[in-house]
């Protein structure tokens, strides 16, 4: 893991004299409301619907033990007990009061963590692959070159006044788990030819009211050139994007109102006149943060472990864990654990204070004292010997964290929606309760098998329903939650746009509605086909006719 | 309203042209670009101690004309979250070279300071009340991640590894 040194340790301390000051003087009304707004905002403090939100950031997903010891602590004394963690991969705090946040902000900088920019029209947290530098399928650790861009987009003098909010993402791996096509900036590492790595580098991706996908504008940029070409994409953003309008502010608008092929010119153009002003920092500095990131030296161990086979073969849930809930890892005999943070009737995403600290022991004795936040809101033990598996889920089972449903139906990623969030028009939490409720029994989430479900309370898409192979919309029709539904939506490597099937429902026809789609899959599947698969291969009318003609 | 200085360079009194108006021979003047655009042979025959006001809007690529006659730019911005002034004072340095002046005017605010002072402005006019607000934000951070717009400090990443940055236990200015 990355470890500060002095520059960072007062860079950071810095930042919370300078929010504590500011807090003070929009206390005093020094600041307007209107100023303190974004001050407050670009340190991920909001005001919601009920109180102010704290979002803090996880720093590409990763975070050891004491640090999530540290957020359980903030968890116990300045909220009601729990967090919340995000498909941004940060965790929010729902309950904070204005003046304590500076003293949240202190106890965080103590182990190394900050709120910096996880909102506000600035670059915010970077995110990458939930395995990154333990996943067998990976071309390159991706995450130090995403602490590379997390140093350089802290506080970034031209770039801390965007347009709107500006998300990257990165990924090292075949298969794309950070998304990267659905980002601002998604970046993809690459090995060219003669073996050097380098990216291919996507722009205008995102979802909200207009989801696109990202384009392609450079297929290999050499390692060496990351930053000055990022400087060159946010420039020509920063200066054409549209500021009339906050709904087409984002990048995605304007890659579209330009072409990819203009703004891959326009970019090449920058790019040329700056490559060699010293933005891109020496490879020194490179290696310097490589070294943090050096894989743990765990020992080569057999794949094959007869004891968690037997345990496996005698318990099904076990079993059904094992298939659904780990990853192969880099060294043999080891794997990366997924604890599911969506246990039925939970709040995906949620994790008590009791929860985070069992957590942080598990990694204590088990993972490195390394914990992984995934996009889909749950938690990673990276680096997990196989023979610790059986031995990990009983105390996992034991306290609530047993949940073997990863990658499956009722693994949903759900947004706060209107019982959390200020921009919400419809519950969201509610319908993925009532629908883990229908699909509540692990046998049949089984046999339905991998299924992306996501649900978004209001247009901007927080809940990534753009990208849910079954997508739920919640919107306000005269004063009613109404629920769509839309179907075909993917976030990986071969990312689509999910497409509306028809009409809303209420809340109770929602639930129907998920069921008689499934339904229709399992009706037309053929062998080891996934629901994705079927629906590309059947089209929507199929799934139509089931959900809106048989009433 | 009052000059803030952030650079430490000398900043100076200019009289803002009205429409039409012409400078004295020889005065300091402050001119808004479109009549710079209309009129400005006739302007830099009367004095060469000029400065230009543009706003946010402005493409950088209309000043390219005028950036080796005037001696300093005025960038109005309208509200203090519009990043393009910060973009525009970049383009000046790094793609005229320009040496002059660059001051921010209109909304900005104290918490801006160095981000203003690092994208290459040169001071701010803003409430006398907020002067030491300003003061006290420019000498917040002692180092910083980038290196600035301008091309003058190191990096973090550069003071760690150059001659004298090599022992990142001490604290350096950038």
């Amino acid at each position: 893991m990355y470890a500060y040194d002095t520059f960072d340790r007062n860079i950071i301390d810095a930042r919370v004299a300078e929010f504590r000051d500011q807090v003070e003087r929009r206390m005093k009304g020094e600041l307007t409301e209107e100023e303190f707004r974004p001050l407050r905002l670009m340190n991920g403090l909001y005001l919601q619907l009920h109180a102010y939100m704290l979002r803090v950031a996880v720093p590409y997903g990763t975070m050891s033990s004491k640090q999530m010891h540290r957020l359980a602590d903030i968890a116990t004394k300045y909220d009601k007990g729990y967090g919340h963690f995000t498909t941004r991969q940060n965790i929010q705090y729902n309950w904070p009061k204005l003046v304590e946040t500076p003293d949240i902000l202190t106890e965080l900088a103590e182990v190394e963590m900050h709120a910096h920019q996880t909102s506000g029209n600035c670059i915010r947290n970077t995110t990458t692959d939930q395995f990154a530098g333990a996943t067998r399928d990976e071309v390159e650790d991706p995450r130090p070159y995403a602490e590379l861009i997390r140093q350089w987009s802290t506080f970034h003098p031209e770039f801390s006044f965007l347009p709107r909010k500006f998300k990257i993402a990165i990924t090292g791996a075949g298969q794309d788990r950070a998304a990267v096509k659905w980002h601002d900036i998604g970046l993809i590492l690459r090995k060219n030819d003669a073996g050097e790595t380098g990216f291919e580098v996507i722009v205008g991706g995102g979802m909200g009211r207009t989801p696109v996908i990202g384009k392609t504008i450079r297929e290999f940029l050499p390692e060496a050139d990351l930053l000055s070409y990022l400087e060159a994409i946010l420039r020509v953003y920063n200066e054409q994007g549209r500021r009339d309008n906050k709904y087409k502010a984002r990048i995605k608008i304007l890659v579209e109102a330009l072409g990819a092929e203009e703004y891959a010119r326009l970019t090449e153009a920058e790019w040329q006149k700056i490559k060699d002003q010293h933005i891109d920092v020496p490879a020194e500095e490179v290696a310097r943060i490589k070294a943090f990131f050096t894989p743990p030296p765990l020992p080569v161990l057999s794949d094959d472990v007869p004891a968690v086979d037997e345990f496996a073969n005698q318990n099904f849930i076990f079993k059904t864990w094992l298939d659904n809930n780990t990853n192969p890892h880099k060294v043999l005999g080891h794997v990366n654990v997924t604890i599911s943070l969506k246990p039925h009737d939970g709040i995906p995403g949620d994790a008590t204070d009791e929860q985070m600290h069992l957590v942080a022991d598990l990694a204590e004795k088990y993972s490195q004292s390394e914990i992984r936040v995934s996009h889909e809101q749950n938690l990673i033990l990276p680096h997990v010997a196989k023979q610790d598996l059986v031995e990990i889920w009983k105390i996992l089972d034991a306290n609530g964290l047993g949940s073997a449903n990863v990658g499956l139906l009722t693994d949903m990623i759900v947004c706060p929606g209107m019982d959390y969030c200020a921009l919400a028009n419809a519950r969201s939490i509610p319908i993925g309760q009532a629908i883990a409720d229908r699909f509540d029994d692990i046998r049949r989430l089984q046999d339905i098998g991998p299924l992306k479900l996501k649900i978004s309370g209001c247009i901007n898409s927080c809940g990534h329903h753009h990208a849910g192979h079954i997508g739920i919309l919640g919107v306000d029709r005269r004063g009613e939650e109404n629920y769509q539904i839309s179907l075909g939506g993917s976030g990986a490597e071969d990312a689509t746009k999910a497409a509306l099937l028809g009409p809303g429902f209420d809340e109770h026809g929602i639930v129907d509605a998920v069921e008689k789609v499934v339904a229709v899959y399992l009706g037309e599947r053929e062998e080891g086909e996934e629901f994705l698969a079927t629906y590309r291969r059947i089209g929507a009318a199929p799934f139509k006719e089931a959900v809106y003609d048989a009433d | 309203m009052t000059l803030i200085n952030l650079s430490g360079i000398h900043s100076e009194t200019y009289r803002e042209l009205t429409d039409g108006d012409l400078p004295a021979a020889g005065e300091s003047v402050l001119v808004p670009l479109s009549q710079l655009q209309d009129n400005g042979a006739a302007i830099f025959e009367l004095t060469s101690s000029v400065g230009v006001i543009v706003d946010t809007e402005t493409a950088y690529s209309d000043l390219e004309e005028f950036v080796g006659q005037v001696s300093f730019v005025d960038i109005r911005f309208p509200v203090f979250g519009d990043g393009r002034g910060f973009s525009l004072a970049v383009r000046l340095r790094k793609d005229f070279g320009f040496k002059g002046e660059i001051r921010a005017s209109g909304h900005v605010l104290p918490d801006q300071a160095l981000f203003l002072l690092r994208a290459g402005f040169d001071s701010v006019d803003a409430a006398e009340e907020r002067r030491e607000a300003f003061e006290a934000a420019l000498k917040r951070f002692g180092a910083f991640y980038q290196t600035d717009m301008i091309g003058h400090g190191k990096s973090v990443a550069h003071l760690r590894h150059s001659a004298s940055g090599n022992d990142t236990t001490t604290k350096e200015a950038g």
